[in-house]
């Protein structure tokens, strides 16, 4: 099936594409690697009047290595290539194990990383075709007052199904934004917003061309809990990091419209260490720290077991890491 | 809409110049423009791998999921660019011996997939077949005897005159 | 027993499959690469609504737009009859969402899609019921005038003295279970080119299972006598019981050519692929069985509501368990309830196993949980109770040949079951099943299969098949049949099928009938051809027919190999003769019995599992399949078979289920439409069990659907096991539902 009717930009440098970005930036998408906009695209759920190619801007691209230890991580790398880059694989095996785990290895060689930190929320019924949806009537993703996962909320539940996030989100990473105006930095952390439509804040004359990692000898453990090894969205992730001195931090993919931080479990396993008894007191207290969790795939209840799992998983394994 | 850009692209070591919508996905201007039919379509998702290509340092790419116009000045192989004058690639020798083909259909991506996880590994490991190819789907094998295919490939890549 | 050394110098070879070539270099073609000149692409407007009525179709807008050529509705075609009771497009109601409405053909696919958004309908939607929990309830409101409280069509049958059975039983235990929609997910995607530009021929380029079946169905909807209907199925992409009748797309292919005086092409985009699929619905089931304290059955019930979904197009899903159910064990009798529950939603058919392998996946889990329940092994159980050869189903099947119990040892010996049933860690499981499947179908169809050979003067030979060749290596198996009697290679023989214009009747390669039916279909050809040319051999050589020898490409005396003609020079001799004799050979086959099938091929496979308490996930370590197929005439094409199923088995057991709300599906796509792939595929041994069936062609029977019944069977008895459950009432066991079974369980 043939995308809708566009025009294809593709800037030279940076400025030039930015220069779209501040005279039309909300009838454009920002096209990196192609799997999802082009996905979406089919569906009919982005229609934008111009396709903006990145993929080859110079700045968005290649892996540095800062003297104070940091990773720059051009935006428009593909996955691929960063799942196997020496740097990244030495400094942070359990990120590179987050960036092997998107999809399949076919669309790895060709989604960016800005693409998957961007990537669409998910849902049953938005994620769908035109015809398919207009059996159902809209929804708040495609702009009308209903939600036909949970009936009672106000905003987007669609799940934010990125792998790489939690991973980069628990390494302190921060992006930058680029905008013809100049330029800002967040930490990517901030970067997400519990609502499946706008669920980045970043603006419509915004590029995402670069997330720094900065250096840290603490423990990292990624997981992704699936239904097939090695080609879907996930049922759940997570992210954990634990420092010398006990600091531990735990960020949840796939279960939320947002990346969800686990404050009170993360809190638990900080204090009172990673005994089995305090592990199992974290994991428990998981449940409990997500929010509204809508249907992708599996039932509300099951989420809430996999993620008390997930965090039960991750943190025995920071324990027990050599 | 402005008038069509020009394509350059070139197909299996075929220079080609073509006038293309921004609409068309690099895999509709395979088939329809440039008339290669071994590539299928197929969900049009990303999820089933039946049109496959590989680019021009020889990865696995998804036709399907990516605009044609992102692809001017590249090079691609399809599945017609393997074989020469009826001499059949290794890894096509591989499938037919091993029997990894039935209906066919996904065969062409499928084949595309294996390639590239050889172009890395000329002797795979299991790990590095069930990566490469957890992207596609071959209903008819369940993908056993693909696998074997892929594994054995090197024998025939080993003696060229060996006939599948 | 295999082939005695020297007994075949083809059959029984590992022979890779003869069309590789095209199919691993791009060449070969499928019905979506074909371009015709002057050709349309049609696509078909569906009803949004579970149900409703058509208040008025307006296609001005649409007809307006450049390059629309044509737009049809039931308001053009109110007679065209899809089945019995269900007009092609909604006339008043439309009774599911995707419901045919419309079509458009344009001169490009973008046209089409853009035409369909100016077609006005208005609608009044009216209260629906979308499943079988809907349809059934008190109040629901009534789908079709013709089906009070939605009972579609009935089948109710006993087999021989249930009643005492059940009376003669120390114990009876009776089980529930439930499988949902599951797609047939076939690689290529559904499609058809329509070509009926002259009113008195219609061409339809389509893949399909039996291309008989789609010349009947579309000559009865359109109007025309049967062979007026061209159907072309060179090569296809899947079928797995997905492609056994015509869809509605293929109707309004051809009406949108007849209309347009152009080829018209519909093929299935995206989502669509789960509206025209005719896959499995959710279905229900009780089994009861009454057994003797000693572990013999005595009586065997099964109870199974369908839900059939708008309309109620394929009956023979209805009727077809009750036969097959007594097949496997002896019993004093047997008793089948089935009825289709009309729903508004998609119409059904039948997933890949036919109907039977999902009755299995619950059945063998029942079967085992009756063997627990008087304290017996359920390998010893089924073996007490299992067919052998020479034995009669209560159904009047026969079984000439039957290695049934031969495969249940082989898998309890191969899979170590003694050392590990019972005994085996907490949350690891093993499971048995046991299968039996028809080769042949008589009685849903005629069953007949034709083939002809022509032989020319360079000794190569072409054999005309209506078999379709939808991946199983049917036409690589009939080359080997043909080249084994003329004593050729089976590279020797060209084949020419999939074109009903030119090939011998074929009913087609479904309820696993392709290699037994076809097959002796083929070897009969090659005889009669075999038979023309040893007449003139047996001249030349001056000895009675009886004496001569073909193999090698040689046809030669017994007594004096070294005399040998080659096969080219016997037929230059043939032909050059004074009659300038032309050797063309033909065969066709069907059963001898009125009824049903002339063999049975056996299975037993024994699953090994693993299920991880925290997530509910499932992983299949080890499947160890043994099965009685007769013969193994390429035993690289048997294992292929088995590969294919043991997979697809193990992906309806675990993975695949249509999540469906308000009759809509939730997961159109194979992203969510979940199959395991390389990483999921468990370690597979294979026992071929060959029983020399008396009427299979060289003594073989079917592969081709018998062992998937068993492998859901095995892989859902062992998970079962595995959470020592007595059943797990529903498939797919997603991690959730196991997960929901281990909350259920005491401590």
């Amino acid at each position: 099936m043939l995308l809708p009717a566009h025009d294809y930009v593709k800037p030279r440098t940076l400025e030039e594409g930015l220069g779209v970005l501040s005279r039309s930036g909300a009838a454009v998408r920002l096209l990196g690697g192609g799997t999802d906009v082009t996905f979406n695209m089919r569906n009919r759920l982005m229609q934008p009047a111009v396709l903006l190619s990145i993929r080859e801007l110079p700045e968005l691209l290649g892996v540095e290595e800062w003297p104070d230890g940091s990773l720059r991580i051009g935006a428009a790398c593909r996955l691929a290539d960063l799942a196997a880059h020496q740097a990244v694989n030495s400094r942070h095996p359990a990120l590179a194990a987050a960036f092997k785990a998107v999809a399949s290895s076919h669309v790895r060689n060709m989604a960016t990383l800005g693409g998957n930190l961007n990537l669409d929320t998910r849902c049953w019924y938005a994620n769908q075709t035109q015809e398919w949806r207009a059996a159902k009537g809209g929804c708040l993703k495609t702009g009308v007052d209903a939600c036909h996962v949970v009936a009672s909320v106000k905003t987007c539940v669609a799940i934010n199904n990125a792998d790489t996030p939690p991973a980069l989100i628990a390494l302190d990473a921060t992006i930058t934004l680029a905008s013809a105006g100049g330029r800002r930095t967040l930490r990517l952390a901030d970067y997400y917003r519990a609502d499946g439509v706008t669920h980045t804040v970043r603006r419509t004359d915004e590029v995402l061309t670069e997330v720094i990692v900065p250096p840290t000898p603490d423990r990292l453990v990624f997981i992704k809990d699936t239904a097939r090894l090695g080609i879907d969205f996930a049922y759940g992730t997570i992210a954990a990091r634990r420092a010398a001195d006990g600091r531990t931090r735990l960020v949840l993919g796939s279960l939320g419209p947002a990346p969800v931080v686990l404050r009170r479990a993360a809190v638990i396993a900080t204090q009172r260490g990673l005994a089995d008894t305090h592990i199992e007191e974290a994991a428990e207290a998981a449940r409990e720290d997500l929010g509204v969790v809508s249907n992708l795939y599996t039932p509300a209840a099951y989420k809430r077991d996999l993620a008390r799992e997930l965090v039960r998983r991750a943190l025995t394994a920071l324990r027990d890491m050599p | 809409m402005s008038p069509k850009p020009l394509l350059r692209l070139t197909v299996n070591g075929d220079a080609l110049e073509l006038l293309v919508s921004p609409q068309q996905t690099l895999l509709d201007v395979i088939r329809d423009q440039v008339g290669l039919m071994g590539t299928k379509e197929g969900c049009t998702t990303g999820s089933c791998g039946v049109c496959t290509i590989n680019n021009a340092r020889g990865e696995a790419i998804l036709s399907c999921l990516t605009p044609a116009l992102e692809w001017d000045g590249q090079s691609i192989t399809t599945i017609e660019g393997l074989e020469r004058l009826g001499d059949l690639d290794a890894i096509q020798k591989s499938f037919v011996h091993y029997h990894a083909v039935q209906c066919g259909f996904c065969t062409p991506g499928v084949i595309m997939s294996a390639k590239a996880v050889l172009n890395r590994h000329p002797r795979p490991t299991d790990e590095q077949i069930n990566d490469g190819m957890a992207g596609v789907i071959c209903r008819c094998t369940g993908h056993i005897k693909v696998k074997e295919a892929i594994r054995e490939a090197h024998a025939f890549a080993a003696d060229p005159a060996a006939k599948p | 027993m295999s082939a005695k050394p020297g007994e075949f110098t083809v059959i029984g070879r590992r022979q890779p499959r003869l069309d590789g070539f095209e199919k691993v270099s791009g060449r070969a073609v499928y019905t979506d690469d074909i371009v015709l000149p002057g050709m349309l692409h049609g696509r078909i407007l569906r009803s949004p609504h579970p149900r409703a009525r058509i208040v008025s179709i307006d296609a001005s807008r649409a007809l307006a737009l450049p390059g629309v050529k044509a737009v049809i509705s039931s308001r053009d075609f109110p007679d065209v009859l899809f089945s019995e009771r269900q007009p092609l497009f909604a006339r008043d109601t439309a009774n599911y969402i995707g419901e045919e409405v419309a079509a458009v053909a344009a001169v490009d696919a973008i046209t089409a899609e853009e035409a369909l958004h100016l077609i006005d309908v208005t609608w009044e939607p009216l209260p629906a019921a979308t499943t079988l929990r809907e349809a059934l309830r008190n109040g629901a409101p009534r789908i079709h005038d013709w089906a009070p409280g939605n009972v579609g069509p009935t089948h109710e049958k006993d087999y021989g003295d249930p009643d005492l059975g059940f009376a003669e039983s120390d114990l009876v235990v009776e089980d529930q279970f439930r499988t949902p929609m599951q797609h047939n997910t076939l690689t290529e995607f559904h499609v058809a080119l329509a070509d009926w530009s002259k009113p008195e021929k219609l061409t339809v380029w389509t893949p399909t299972q039996s291309a008989p079946m789609y010349q009947q169905n579309l000559a009865k909807g359109l109007g025309l006598t049967e062979s007026q209907v061209r159907i072309v199925y060179n090569n296809i992409g899947g079928a797995f019981t997905g492609r056994g009748r015509p869809k509605p797309h293929h109707f309004i292919a051809a009406l949108l050519s007849r209309r347009t005086g152009r080829p018209v092409k519909i093929r299935a985009a995206g989502d669509e692929e789960f509206i025209m699929f005719r896959g499995s619905g959710e279905t229900q089931y009780r089994f009861r069985t009454g057994v003797t304290r000693d572990g013999r059955i005595k009586a065997i019930e099964m109870d199974i509501t369908f839900d059939s979904g708008g309309h109620a197009e394929w009956v023979m899903i209805l009727w077809l368990p009750a036969a097959v159910m007594n097949w496997l064990y002896h019993a004093k009798g047997s008793r089948y309830r089935g009825r289709f529950i009309l729903t508004n939603s998609v119409p059904k058919g039948s997933h890949h196993g036919g109907i039977f392998g999902r009755i299995s996946a619950g059945w063998m889990q029942h079967m085992t949980r009756v063997a627990e329940a008087i304290g017996m092994d359920p390998a010893e159980f089924h073996l007490l109770n299992a067919m052998d050869p020479g034995d009669t189903g209560l159904d009047g099947t026969h079984f000439a040949s039957c290695g049934l119990k031969e495969c249940i040892r082989a898998v309890v010996e191969r899979s170590g079951w003694k050392q590990k049933y019972g005994k085996l860690p907490r949350y690891r499981g093993i499971g048995i099943g046991i299968g039996a499947q028809a080769s042949g179908s008589k009685g849903a169809a005629n069953d007949t299969s034709a083939a002809m050979v022509k032989v020319d003067g360079d000794g190569l030979v072409t054999l005309f098949t209506g078999i379709p060749d939808m991946g199983q290596g049917s036409h690589t198996v009939m080359s080997m049949i043909a080249a084994e009697v003329l004593g050729i290679e089976p590279a020797d023989v060209r084949i020419v099928a999939g074109d009903s214009d030119v090939v011998p009747f074929d009913w087609g390669a479904f309820s696993q009938r392709g290699t037994f039916m076809t097959g002796n279909a083929v070897k009969n050809a090659a005889e009669d051809a075999r038979k023309q040319l040893a007449a003139v051999a047996a001249q030349l050589f001056g000895v009675p027919e009886s004496e001569l020898r073909f193999g090698a490409r040689r046809v030669f005396p017994a007594s004096s190999p070294q005399k040998a003609l080659s096969f080219a020079q016997l037929v230059g001799k043939t032909f050059n003769s004074p009659e300038g004799r032309y050797v063309m050979g033909r065969g066709f086959f069907n059963s001898p019995r009125a009824f049903g099938p002339l063999a049975c091929s056996f299975g037993a496979q024994v699953a090994e599992v693993e299920v991880d308490p925290a997530t509910g996930a499932v992983k299949v370590l080890k499947v160890t399949a043994a099965h009685d197929i007769g013969r193994a005439l390429n035993p690289l094409g048997v294992e292929g078979q088995l590969d294919g199923q043991v997979f697809s088995g193990m992906s309806q057991v675990l993975y695949e289920e249509c999540k469906t709300d308000d009759g809509q599906v939730l997961n159109p796509s194979r992203l969510e439409y979940k199959l395991p792939r390389t990483w999921e595929l468990p370690a597979v041994e294979y026992i071929l069990v060959e029983t020399i069936d008396p009427y299979g062609p060289f003594g073989a029977k079917e592969v081709g659907e018998g062992p998937i019944v068993v492998t859901m069977a095995a892989i859902a008895s062992a998970v079962a096991n595995a959470l020592g459950v007595g059943m797990v009432e529903e498939i797919p066991m997603t991690p959730w539902r196991v997960r929901a079974v281990l909350d259920r369980m005491p401590g």
